[in-house]
C-alpha cells in the first residue's frame, strides 16, 4: 500500500460521486421501504428515540413510586401495584433503556468515527432493533394487562418460582430478556466487526477514538455477560416455571443462590455495559470542548480494559448477605475495591486534560462536571458497599438504592445527556440552545441529588428496599417528601430537555459539518450525515484527523459508488485490504424478527413453541441470504 | 452563513462553577445535620447498641471521613483546574494548538501518577479495615456463654424457637425475640418458603433465610432496650409488612420471661373467657396456629400461647391492642393484603370474648 | 470538481473468502457467545454437585458411557469435512465444497442420529431433580446448536450445488467451518462432564 503520507494529489469528480452514492444508498419509500432500512444512522436513530421513549416510561413509573413513598402508610398505590411498579420500573431502566441506548448511539456515532459507510452487517443490525422492539411489547404488554412482573427486576427465586408466582408475570419477563439479549448481542457483534474490520486506512489501533475503543470493549463484555442471563433468566428460571427443571428448586436439589451467582455473573458486567460507553463519550466531549488531545490515552483505553475485566470478577458482592465463606467474600472484597482504581485513573486523566486544555463552558461539560461530582460520590458509597460488614448493614437499603443511581445516573445518563448536547448539531444539522441547555442542567443536577441523597440516610436509618409503604413513627417520611419533590424536578429538567430538542430542530442555529472544532472524523462529514456518510471516505493520518492541516488530509478512491461498498482494513495498522459490498434494503430481517417473536411470545405458554419460533427464524433467515440471480456466476 | 461552526473559533465567558457546587454542597451538608438529629432513631445503623454493631459503626465512621475528604480532593482539583488562567497553552506555538508541550505533559504524568498511587494505598488500607473488621466481628461469636435462636422467615412473618438440648427448656414465639443483655446470641436461620432477610441494624447487619440452607450470625445487645428490624429480602406482596423487635432485658428479667413463655397458655378464668377460647377452636384458626395447653396446633402461623405478651402483632405492623386485634381479625386483607390469613365469617357476639381470651394470653 | 490527496483502492478484489471477511469475525463471536453459555452450563454441573450428598441422585442410573464415545468418531470426522469445504471455498473449487459439506453433512447427520439412540439410554428426564436438569440442559443446547448447524450447511450445499458459487457464498461456506468447529470441539469437555463427571466427583 501507498503510505499515506505520500499520496498523490487527484482531481474527484464529486458531482458524479455524490450522484453515484445517492442512489446506491437510497431507501425504499412508503411503509415496506420504512421497514427494510438497514443504514446505521436510521436503526441508530431508531434505537436512539425508542431507548428515550422508555426512558420517559421508566421514570413515569419512579414518579408513581416516589408519590406513594412521600407519605407514610399512604395509599395511592397498593402492595400489588407498587410491586409491579419497582419491578417494571427496574427492568425498563435496565433492559429496555440504558443498554439500547447505549447501543444506539454506538451504531449511530461508531461507522462515523471510523471513517464508514455503514456497519458490517447492516440487515443483522436491522434484526437486532426489531427484537428489542418486540421484546418492549412483550413486557408492555404484560403492563397493561396488569400482568407486569413484581418480582423485582432480578426475580430472584424462589419468590419468582413456580410455587409463590404463579401465573404468566414472571414468564413474560422472563422472555422479554431473550428478546432485548438477542438484540444487544447482535451489536455487539457488528459493532466489533465494524470496528476491527472497517476502521478507515491508517487508523491503528493507536488511532482509534478513546470512545471506539470503549464500544470495542464494551462489546466484548456483551459476549461474555448475555449468556449468563439467558442462562438464568430462561434456561433456570423459566424452565423450572414452566416444564418442570429443578435447577433453582431447593426442594429437588436446586439451589437459589445459583441462580443469584449466575444472574450476578450477568449483572455486575451490564452496569458496566453501561458506564463503559459513558466513559467514551465523557473522553469524547472532554477532548474536543478543552480543545486538546486527551492526556493519557494509553492509560485511558488500558483503564476502560481493566474496568471490563475486572467488573467479571466482582458479582458476590451483590451476595454478600448471603451467609458466603468469609474468605471468598474477602476477595470480592479486594476486586470490589479495585477497580475504582481503572475509574479513578480515567477521571484523573479527564481532569488533567481539563487542567491543560481551553475549556469552553457549553452544555455538554457542564454534563461531564455533573457526571465527577456525582459518579465519584457513587463510587465512594460502592467502595462503602465493598466492605462485608459495611455491606451488610446497607445492603437492601434505601442506601444502595441511592448508591446505583448515583452510579448510574451519574456515571451514565449524565454523560449521555452531554452526548446528546455534543452530537445533536451532528444528528441533526442545528444546535441546540445553549442557555435552556444549562437549565436543563440545572434542573437535572438539582433534582437528582435532592433525589438521590436523603436515600442514603433513609438507608442508615433502617428503610429498606422494596416496600410500598412505611409507618409514620419510623421518621422517615420528611426525607421522602424531599425525594419526591426532587423527582419532579428531574420531571421537569426532563421536560425542558425534550422541549428543547424539539424546539432546536427548527429553530436551532445551524450546525455546519463541525461545529465545536472536534478532530474525530464524524466531524468530517455533512450534518446531518448523508445516507452514505462521506463523499470519499477519509483516511486517519493521525488520532486527531481533522487537527491535522486540511492539505494533508487523504481520502480513498477506487471504490464502486453504484453499489453499497465499503472498505475493508486489516486488524493492527488499517491497511486496506479488500472491498466489500453491503446489502441494500430488506424486508427479511423485520420478517425474521416477527417470526421469531411469534414463536418466543408462544414459548411463554407452552415450550414446543420453541420450535415455532425455530422454524420462523429459518423462514426468514432462507429470504434473508436467497442468493441473487447474478451471484449465480463463480 | 454565521453557523455554530463559524463560531468555533471565538471564546465564550467562564462561569464559576465550582462555587456553585460548593453552594449546593454547604446546603445539602446543613440540611442533613439538620435532619439526621431530628428524628427517631429505631432500626438505625447510626445507633449502634452492641459490639457487632459498634464495630461496624467505627469502620462506618473512618470511611465516611475519609471517603467524604477524597471527594472534596477531587472536586477541588476539577473546580481548580477550570478557573485556573491558562497561561501554559495560551503561550504555545500555534502549529501545536491542540497539544501541550512536552514539560506540561510530563508535570501532568506525576501528578496522575500520584493521584492512581495514592488511590491504591488507600484502598489496601480500607480493604485493610474492613477485613479486619469483619474478622473482629466475626471472633465476637465464639463465646462460651452464647445462647441459640432460631428464626426461619416466613411470608410474612418470623417463626422464633430457642435451642435447648434440654427439651423441656425450648420455647415457641414469633416476631419478638427476647435476649439477655450482655449474652451473645447466635441467630441460626432459614425459611420454609421465599429468600428473606434477618436485620436489626443497631445490633448488627443482615443474614437472608434462605430454604434449605442455615445461615448463621451472632448478635449482642449491651444495653436493655427494644430494637427493631424488618425483613430486607423482598418477599412478596407483605415484604414492607415484616418487622420484627429484640427486647433485650437485663438477665433477671429474661429468665422470668422465659420461665412464664416455658408455661402452657393461661387457662381462662371466668366464663367470658372460655367463650373466647370456644370461638378461637372453633373457627379455622386452629389450621394455621397453635395455643400450648389447647388442641390447637397449627404451624404455618405465629404461635399464640403467649399473645398478649408481645408488644405488636401482623409481624410488627400494629400496636398488641384490643382494638388493633378486633380489626386484624375481622379484616386482615385490608390491613395486610394478600396475606395468607383467612378472613373469617365471625358472628358479632363471637369478637369480643375471642379477643379478650387472646389478649389474656400473657 | 475537487483536488485532494487520494488513496485509490480500486485494484483491491471485491470480497475476500479469509479471516479477513467482517463475517468470518462475525461467526467467530457467535461462537464465542456459544461458548459462553456452555461454561456457564458446565460450571453449573459442579455447582449442583455440591449442593446434592448422593451423586447422582437415587434412582439415576449414570448416562451409558461407551454409545456417547463411539459417537465421538463421526463427530470428529464431520470436521475433516468441514475443513475440506473450507478449503475449496478459498480456491473457489465447486467440487471440493461439495464433496466437503457432503460429507460434514452425512457424518453429521450420523452422529445425531448415533446421539439420539444413545440419549434415549437415559432413565432420567429433566424433572428428575437438579441433576436431570443440568444433564438435559447441557445436552438440549449442544443438540439444538448442532442441528441447526446442519440445517445451515444443507443450505450451503443446495446453494453451491445450484451453481450459486459467488465470493458470498463460498465465504458462507468458508465461515460455517468455524461453528462446526465449535460445535465439534465444545462437546469434548460437555462429554467429559457429563459422562464422566460422576465418575470424578460422584459420590453414593
Amino acid at each position: 500500500m501507498t503510505p499515506l503520507v505520500a499520496t498523490p494529489v487527484r482531481e474527484i469528480d464529486d458531482d458524479r460521486e455524490r450522484r453515484d452514492l445517492e442512489r446506491s444508498w437510497r431507501s425504499k419509500p412508503g411503509l415496506v421501504g420504512w421497514l427494510s432500512a438497514n443504514t446505521h444512522q436510521k436503526i441508530g436513530m431508531r434505537y436512539i428515540v425508542t431507548a428515550f421513549i422508555f426512558l420517559l416510561a421508566g421514570g413515569i413509573e419512579a414518579l408513581l413510586m416516589r408519590i406513594q413513598l412521600a407519605k407514610a402508610d399512604n395509599t395511592f398505590l397498593g402492595p400489588d401495584r407498587y410491586n409491579q411498579m419497582f419491578t417494571t420500573h427496574g427492568t425498563t431502566m435496565m433492559f429496555l433503556f440504558a443498554v439500547p441506548m447505549m447501543e444506539g448511539m454506538a451504531v449511530y456515532l461508531v461507522p462515523l468515527m471510523i471513517g464508514t459507510r455503514n456497519v458490517a452487517f447492516p440487515r443483522l443490525n436491522a434484526f437486532g432493533y426489531w427484537m428489542y422492539v418486540f421484546g418492549a411489547i412483550l413486557l408492555y404488554w404484560g403492563v397493561f394487562t396488569n400482568t407486569a412482573p413484581d418480582m423485582g427486576w432480578f426475580a430472584y427465586p424462589p419468590l419468582s418460582g413456580p410455587q409463590f408466582s404463579p401465573g404468566k408475570r414472571v414468564d413474560f419477563w422472563a422472555q422479554m430478556i431473550t428478546f432485548t439479549e438477542i438484540s444487544a448481542l447482535c451489536v455487539a457483534t457488528e459493532i466489533i466487526a465494524t470496528i476491527v474490520k472497517q476502521r478507515a486506512p491508517g487508523m491503528s489501533l493507536n488511532r482509534i477514538p478513546i470512545y471506539v475503543w470503549s464500544m470495542l470493549i464494551q462489546s466484548f463484555m456483551i459476549l461474555f455477560a448475555m449468556p449468563a442471563v439467558m442462562v438464568a433468566s430462561t434456561v433456570m428460571l423459566l424452565n423450572d416455571r414452566t416444564i418442570g427443571t429443578h435447577f433453582v428448586n431447593p426442594w429437588a436439589g436446586g439451589d437459589p443462590l445459583l441462580y443469584q451467582h449466575v444472574f450476578w455473573f450477568f449483572g455486575h458486567p451490564e452496569v458496566y455495559l453501561i458506564f463503559i460507553p459513558a466513559l467514551g463519550f465523557v473522553s469524547a466531549i472532554v477532548e474536543t470542548h478543552s480543545r486538546r488531545a486527551m492526556f493519557g490515552y494509553p492509560a485511558l483505553v488500558l483503564a476502560q480494559l481493566g474496568n471490563a475485566f475486572v467488573a467479571f470478577g466482582l458479582w458476590v458482592h451483590h451476595m454478600f448477605a448471603t451467609d458466603l465463606p468469609q474468605i471468598g467474600e474477602s476477595y470480592f472484597t479486594a476486586s470490589s475495591m479495585m477497580i475504582a482504581i481503572a475509574s479513578g485513573t480515567q477521571i484523573f486523566c479527564w481532569i488533567a486534560t481539563l487542567w491543560s486544555g481551553r475549556v469552553k463552558m457549553r452544555t455538554p461539560i457542564y454534563f461531564v462536571l455533573g457526571f465527577i461530582f456525582i459518579f465519584v460520590l457513587g463510587g465512594l458509597t460502592g467502595i462503602m458497599l465493598a466492605s462485608v460488614p459495611l455491606d451488610l448493614q446497607v445492603h437492601d437499603t434505601f442506601f444502595v438504592v441511592a448508591h446505583f443511581h448515583y452510579v448510574l445516573i451519574g456515571g451514565a445518563l449524565f454523560p449521555l445527556f452531554g452526548a446528546f448536547y455534543h452530537w445533536y448539531p451532528k444528528m441533526t444539522g442545528r444546535v441546540m440552545d445553549e442557555f435552556v441547555g444549562k437549565i436543563n442542567f440545572w434542573l437535572l443536577f438539582i433534582g437528582f441529588n435532592l433525589t438521590f441523597f436523603p436515600m442514603h440516610i433513609l438507608g442508615l436509618h433502617g428503610m429498606t428496599r422494596r416496600i410500598y409503604t412505611y409507618p409514620s413513627e419510623m421518621g422517615w417520611e420528611p426525607m421522602n417528601a424531599l425525594a419526591t419533590v426532587g423527582a419532579f424536578i428531574i420531571l421537569l429538567g426532563g421536560i425542558v430537555f425534550i422541549l428543547n430538542a424539539v424546539n432546536s430542530r427548527k429553530n436551532g442555529e445551524e450546525a455546519g459539518p463541525d461545529p465545536w472544532d472536534g478532530g474525530t472524523l464524524e466531524w468530517a462529514t455533512a450534518s446531518p450525515p448523508k445516507d452514505y456518510n462521506f463523499l470519499n471516505l477519509p483516511a486517519a493520518t493521525s488520532r486527531y484527523p481533522l487537527w491535522t492541516d486540511p492539505k494533508e488530509r487523504v481520502v480513498v478512491t477506487g471504490l464502486d459508488d453504484t453499489r453499497r461498498e465499503v472498505l475493508v482494513t486489516t486488524l493492527m495498522d488499517a491497511e486496506p485490504h479488500h472491498r466489500l459490498v453491503l446489502p441494500g434494503p430488506s424486508i427479511w430481517p423485520f420478517l425474521t424478527a416477527l417470526f421469531s417473536a411469534i414463536g418466543l411470545y408462544g414459548s411463554v405458554f407452552k415450550f414446543s413453541a420453541y420450535y415455532v419460533a425455530m422454524l420462523g427464524a429459518f423462514v426468514g433467515l432462507v429470504g434473508w441470504f436467497w442468493p441473487r440471480r447474478r451471484e449465480a456466476e463463480s | 452563513m454565521r453557523t455554530a461552526s463559524n463560531r468555533a473559533a471565538h471564546d465564550s465567558k467562564r462561569l464559576p462553577v465550582c462555587l456553585r457546587h460548593l453552594r449546593i454542597a454547604a446546603t445539602t451538608a446543613y440540611f442533613v445535620r439538620g435532619s439526621v438529629c431530628a428524628f427517631a432513631r429505631s432500626q438505625s445503623v447510626l445507633d449502634p447498641a452492641g459490639p457487632q454493631s459498634m464495630h461496624v459503626f467505627r469502620l462506618w465512621s473512618w470511611f465516611l471521613a475519609i471517603l467524604t475528604a477524597i471527594f472534596v480532593i477531587v472536586l477541588a482539583l476539577t473546580a481548580w483546574a477550570l478557573t485556573r488562567r491558562h497561561r501554559g497553552i495560551e503561550q504555545e506555538p500555534l502549529e501545536r494548538v491542540h497539544i501541550p508541550s512536552r514539560e506540561t505533559e510530563r508535570k501532568l504524568l506525576w501528578t496522575v501518577g500520584s493521584g492512581i498511587a495514592a488511590t491504591v494505598l488507600i484502598l489496601f488500607g480500607l480493604l485493610i479495615a474492613s477485613v479486619t473488621t469483619g474478622k473482629a466481628i466475626s471472633e465476637l461469636g465464639n463465646k462460651q456463654n452464647g445462647m441459640v435462636v432460631e428464626v426461619i422467615g416466613n411470608q410474612w412473618w418470623w417463626y422464633v424457637r430457642y435451642v435447648n438440648d434440654d427439651a423441656s427448656q425450648i420455647v415457641v414465639t414469633a416476631n419478638e425475640i427476647h435476649i439477655p443483655v450482655g449474652r451473645p446470641v447466635r441467630i441460626r436461620g432459614t425459611s420454609n418458603d421465599v429468600i428473606h432477610s434477618f436485620w436489626v441494624p443497631e445490633l448488627n447487619g443482615k443474614r437472608d433465610l434462605i430454604p434449605s440452607r442455615i445461615t448463621d450470625e451472632w448478635i449482642q445487645a449491651d444495653r436493655p432496650g427494644r430494637y427493631r428490624g424488618q425483613c430486607a429480602e423482598f418477599c412478596g406482596m407483605q415484604h414492607a409488612h415484616m418487622s420484627l423487635w429484640v427486647i433485650a432485658d437485663p438477665p433477671d428479667e429474661f429468665e422470668k420471661w422465659k420461665a412464664r413463655q416455658l408455661q402452657p397458655a393461661v387457662d381462662p378464668s371466668d366464663l367470658h373467657l372460655q367463650a373466647g377460647r370456644d370461638v378461637f377452636l372453633k373457627y379455622a384458626c386452629v389450621y394455621c396456629h397453635s395455643i400450648t395447653g389447647t388442641t390447637a396446633n397449627g404451624q404455618v402461623a405465629p404461635d399464640l400461647t403467649h399473645f398478649a405478651s408481645r408488644t405488636t402483632l401482623a409481624a410488627g405492623t400494629l400496636p398488641n391492642t384490643k382494638g388493633n386485634l378486633a380489626g386484624w381479625i375481622v379484616d386482615p386483607q385490608t390491613i395486610k393484603p394478600g396475606n395468607h390469613m383467612a378472613t373469617l365469617n365471625l358472628k358479632p357476639e363471637e369478637l369480643q370474648p375471642l379477643v379478650d381470651y387472646l389478649e389474656s394470653l400473657q | 470538481m475537487i483536488a485532494q490527496r487520494t488513496l485509490d483502492v480500486s485494484e483491491l478484489p471485491v470480497g475476500s473468502v479469509s479471516s479477513h471477511a467482517p463475517l468470518w469475525w462475525g461467526q467467530l463471536m457467535l461462537a464465542l457467545i456459544e461458548a459462553s453459555m456452555f461454561f456457564i452450563l458446565l460450571a453449573m454441573y459442579f455447582y449442583i454437585r455440591l449442593s446434592m450428598d448422593v451423586w447422582p441422585p437415587p434412582g439415576i442410573q449414570l448416562p451409558p458411557v461407551r454409545p456417547a464415545t463411539i459417537v465421538l468418531i463421526p463427530l470428529v470426522l464431520s470436521a475433516a469435512g468441514s475443513y475440506i469445504a473450507s478449503e475449496a471455498a478459498k480456491k473457489n473449487d465447486r467440487g471440493g465444497m461439495l464433496l466437503g459439506l457432503g460429507l460434514n453433512i452425512v457424518l453429521a447427520v450420523l452422529f445425531l442420529v448415533a446421539r439420539g439412540f444413545a440419549w434415549g439410554e437415559w432413565n432420567f428426564n429433566w424433572r428428575a431433580t437438579a441433576y436431570g436438569s443440568i444433564m438435559w440442559g447441557i445436552l438440549y443446547l449442544h443438540t439444538i446448536d448442532a442441528v441447526a448447524d446442519v440445517i445451515l450447511t444443507v443450505c450451503l450445499f443446495a446453494a453451491i450445488a445450484l451453481g450459486y458459487t459467488s465470493v458470498k457464498q463460498r465465504l458462507g461456506v468458508h465461515v460455517d467451518s468455524i461453528l462446526w468447529y465449535f460445535i465439534v470441539l465444545i462437546w469434548l469437555p460437555a462429554y467429559v462432564v457429563l459422562y464422566w463427571g460422576a465418575r470424578f466427583v460422584g459420590a453414593r
